[in-house]
């Protein structure tokens, strides 16, 4: 049994415009995606900015509100206890931000940062409550004396590292990663990164990985997600994307990769044209007529592709 | 909030901190008015006049002030009656402590009470948007457009049984919206900050995302605006009371007495009546008003003098 | 551009019929009706009573409500007791008075503002700008009421070279150049005394702006071509910064009304807003809810104006 499972989730918002901010046409953020996240591993959603990966993610931890489908996590139907289209916030989902200065209060002292899901949903006294924050900012790395501590006083990776403690708190069974490095430099990315592959050993935790960055993606991710104006164009595991992409959109994405030995530059490219070439020549048949993906068809036991309807 | 303009006032009485806590908000505010020498000595001599008008009319016998004397009509400034007596006989210098006191005292309720609401309002209103953020921001747009002055003491008259209360209340209702709009404006900009968020996925209320972890970071713009608003009430009630629209003549304020200067005669001839009234109405505005621009300064942390 | 002007536009209907409602309301609120002061006590009650019904006093308020408004579209607001005249011609007689002084403020107001601003602007943290600065935080502060009754004082009775009073000495012949001057000087007293405490918001304005825009790239452009100084401050620097200030103009007429109220009142200025408070006192209400309602309307004009000027200063606002 999967961890999680999300089938057919679409979440479309409501498009604002005209005389008098009358109705529009609604936006499909996210339109018919479905994937699964077994127990301890990593899926990773790629996609340019736009293409409906953090909406996705936000409407599974219960952000944003399910315009239709279903989630289910360990077996049990998530959708069925919502209010108004969302998700009950749960102890066994938690998130990682993307941004660790806006996602940290400037007015709350680490201890009340980190203990704020504590206080939610666990009752401790304060002692205990002041020694489980110690233990956790002890975990991700920080200084345990630093609890009174406001968030302007830690750098961005530190600061990466409170949201970390904070999102492990209670233990949870997935957490939500949205560009979880995008704002640090390239030398703590790295450091970061490592981390949460650490306490993933460590805690069991599965993750849902959301980010643009292929490197990162390749890294972390047991299978992988690619998505384009909120469908998915290919769904299979690292390897399978990697090594043998079958869409077009992701021939596209593998070929901007930039590398790094100079002697295999040539090489790329002649790659990257290549695929320029074949995706000017058949975009037409591997997108309909609104340019959107078509529907996902098995062409292994774990590699999924958008295909053509002929072809 | 209550507590956030108490403790404003009394800034002395700062909580026990850990010594490794970062400056607190009251701190850096604190910090600001005695680096700035203006709002130093403005918020001294606010504290002053405050202390001594409450503090000598408690001493005062109110009804003798306000009794009609008639062996004592219109005086000019003796040792018996330091500003001289009105044409009722009643002395200048004790309604001028018991005006200053009443004035201050109104412009500090009306100022709480709109504050009170104003946040309440602002907060909701900008934290969850939407329709009724819509609907509500267009009547608080209308009511801001109306010509204030016209339309407060419009409803003065046809208010019956027209007292004190009446007065506050007709005050309240029209001078929370600016706080409410301001307020709004700022929620809708928290809201978007992934705290906000991150509290959701804790798993914590709205209610307690508002107050808890929303509010603290309103609270400058709260400090400041509240300081302002004092200043600006104190003017609004002399200015009704100057009118005749403010306090009934039995309730001196800083406003009835500066109001004798309608008649042409008092201000030509009798400037002790109505002058020192309006030196002190003058003075607390500006003094307010310095130690509110401090405030200001101490929220933008690109102004600050130290 | 059209859109935004005609959106902006349509959302001042429901704002002024919300207000005649609110004033209609006020009017009913208040003691005594139209009939009240045109009828002798001593008549009797029955034929008060067949008056009443053949004026529609006894009708249901909506009914009252469109009978009012469709009067008052077709210019007649009623009839104020005390002058024994229509609400519409009183007020006829008094729209200029203020009309006037609310002109000669603006224009002081301008004359001071634009000098003061530029210097303080241009030459910021010298002495001047201190001493500039120190008055628009005196001006911010300080309540018109007070200001106007000092200057009163001071100019009007202790030197004794303003008229204390009234709008034009008595026995002018209208129209003669007499008399005109006579206005004028007149207006000069209590217009200069609004005007300096109005325009310090527009002299902050101004100052910020220039400094602002001193900074801004397309200066030091300037600057490196070789424009001289003088140049760089009139054609580039200040045509950028008075564009604020005129989106501002809209907000100046809303606070003049307010303003004008104190004034008239403290300079015995026979102008509408004396009338205002002088009805206020006799009760004379048809006149006071006719003039709560004509202000409501000029402060929505002038923030339609304030709006639309703004949308075209600054293209970022057109679509909200």
């Amino acid at each position: 049994m999967a961890l999680l499972e999300v089938r057919q989730l679409k979440v479309h918002f409501p498009g604002r415009g005209g005389w008098f901010e009358s109705r529009t046409q609604p936006v499909k953020a996210v339109d018919g995606v479905g994937f699964r996240i077994e127990e301890g591993q990593t899926y990773g959603l790629v996609g340019e900015s736009g293409s409906g990966k953090t909406t996705t993610g936000r409407a599974i931890i219960g952000l944003n509100a399910l315009t239709s489908g279903s989630v289910t996590f360990q077996g049990q139907e998530l959708t069925l206890g919502k209010r108004g289209g969302k998700l009950n916030f749960r102890r066994d989902i938690q998130m990682i931000f993307q941004d660790p200065y806006s996602s940290l209060n400037p007015k709350k002292r680490l201890l009340d940062i980190v203990a704020e899901p504590l206080r939610n949903f666990e009752r401790l006294s304060p002692l205990e409550e002041k020694q489980r924050v110690r233990e956790l900012l002890e975990r991700v790395g920080l200084s345990p004396d630093s609890i009174y501590k406001y968030p302007h006083e830690f750098s961005g990776g530190q600061r990466q590292r409170i949201g970390i403690a904070r999102a492990i708190a209670l233990k949870p069974k997935l957490i939500i990663a949205d560009e979880p490095v995008s704002a640090l430099d390239l030398s703590v990315q790295a450091q970061v990164l490592n981390f949460l592959r650490e306490i993933q050993e460590e805690m069991k935790l599965s993750f849902l990985l959301i980010s643009h960055d292929l490197g990162i993606i390749r890294h972390m991710c047991d299978r992988i997600g690619i998505m384009y104006k909120g469908r998915f164009v290919e769904q299979g595991t690292t390897e399978d994307l990697f090594e043998r992409p079958q869409h077009i959109y992701t021939k596209r994405l593998l070929s901007a990769i930039p590398v790094m030995d100079p002697a295999k530059r040539e090489e790329q490219l002649r790659f990257r044209e290549a695929v320029n070439s074949e995706y000017k020549e058949a975009y037409e048949r591997y997108f309909d007529h609104d340019g959107l993906a078509y529907p996902l068809k098995p062409i292994s036991a774990t590699h999924e592709v958008a295909a053509p309807e002929k072809g | 909030m209550l507590k956030l303009s108490t403790n404003k006032a009394s800034p002395q009485a700062r909580p026990r901190q850990p010594a490794d806590k970062s400056p607190s908000g009251l701190s850096i505010v604190w910090r600001e008015i005695v680096q700035d020498k203006i709002a130093l000595v403005s918020f001294i001599l606010v504290a002053a006049v405050t202390l001594f008008v409450y503090v000598t009319s408690l001493l005062l016998d109110q009804d003798q002030i306000v009794r009609v004397d008639l062996f004592a009509l219109k005086q000019p400034p003796s040792s018996e009656f330091l500003l001289g007596t009105d044409q009722g006989g009643r002395d200048i210098f004790g309604q001028l402590i018991i005006g200053t006191r009443n004035s201050l005292t109104i412009a500090i309720v009306v100022t709480l009470l709109t504050g009170i609401i104003g946040v309440l309002v602002g907060l909701v209103s900008g934290y969850f948007g939407g329709t009724i953020d819509n609907l509500l921001m267009r009547v608080v747009d209308f009511f801001m457009i109306l010509p204030f002055l016209m339309v407060v003491i419009a409803f003065i008259t046809a208010v019956p049984n027209y007292g004190i209360t009446a007065f506050t209340l007709i005050m309240t209702a029209f001078l929370w919206l600016g706080i409410a709009k301001l307020i709004r404006s700022k929620a809708l900009q928290e809201r978007e900050m992934e705290y906000v968020q991150a509290s959701r996925t804790s798993g914590s209320s709205h209610l307690k995302i508002m107050f808890v972890q929303v509010l603290p970071n309103l609270s400058s713009i709260i400090i400041v605006t509240m300081t302002l608003n004092l200043a600006a009430n104190i003017g609004l009630e002399s200015g009704l009371s100057f009118l005749g629209f403010g306090f009934p003549e039995s309730t001196p304020s800083l406003g009835t007495l500066v109001s004798y200067a309608r008649n042409p005669q008092t201000l030509e001839m009798r400037w002790w009546i109505w002058l020192p009234a309006s030196i002190l109405i003058l003075v607390l505005m500006l003094c307010i008003n310095n130690v509110g621009q401090a405030v200001k300064r101490a929220a933008d942390a690109r102004q600050r003098k130290g | 551009m059209w859109r935004t002007v005609a959106r902006r536009t349509t959302i001042m209907i429901p704002q002024i019929v919300l207000l005649s409602i609110l004033v209609f309301l006020l009017a009913r609120s208040m003691p005594g009706d139209a009939l009240t002061g045109l009828i002798d006590p001593s008549i009797d009650p029955a034929a008060i009573e067949e008056q009443r019904v053949k004026l529609g006093l006894n009708n249901p308020w909506y009914e009252q409500y469109w009978d009012w408004v469709t009067n008052a579209l077709q210019g007649d607001l009623g009839q104020s007791f005390r002058f024994k005249m229509p609400v519409t011609d009183l007020i006829g007689e008094r729209i200029a008075n203020t009309f006037w002084l609310s002109l000669a403020t603006l224009v002081i107001t301008y004359l001071i503002a634009i000098p003061l601003g530029i210097i303080s602007g241009r030459y910021n943290d010298t002495l001047a700008d201190r001493m500039i600065t120190g008055y628009t935080y005196i001006g911010f502060a300080a309540p018109l009421f007070i200001f106007a009754l000092l200057m009163l004082w001071a100019f009007g009775f202790h030197f004794g070279w303003f008229p204390t009073g009234g709008s034009v000495a008595p026995g002018m012949e209208p129209g003669s150049l007499s008399y005109i001057m006579s206005k004028l000087y007149h207006l000069l007293l209590p217009a200069t005394s609004m005007a300096l405490i109005t325009t310090v918001t527009t002299v902050q304005l101004l100052r910020s702006e220039i400094i602002d825009t001193k900074h801004k790239d397309f200066v030091h452009t300037a600057r490196a071509k070789g424009a001289s100084e003088s140049r760089i401050y009139n054609r580039h620097i200040l045509r950028n910064s008075l564009l604020p200030i005129a989106a501002f103009f809209g907000y100046e007429i809303t606070g003049l009304i307010g303003g004008t109220v104190f004034i008239e009142s403290i300079f015995s200025y026979p102008g509408m807003g004396e009338l205002f408070l002088s009805s206020i006192s006799v009760r004379d209400f048809t006149v006071v809810t006719s003039l709560v309602l004509l202000y409501g309307i000029a402060a929505i004009l002038g923030a339609l104006l304030s709006d639309l000027i703004l949308s075209m200063v600054d293209p970022r606002i057109r679509i909200k």
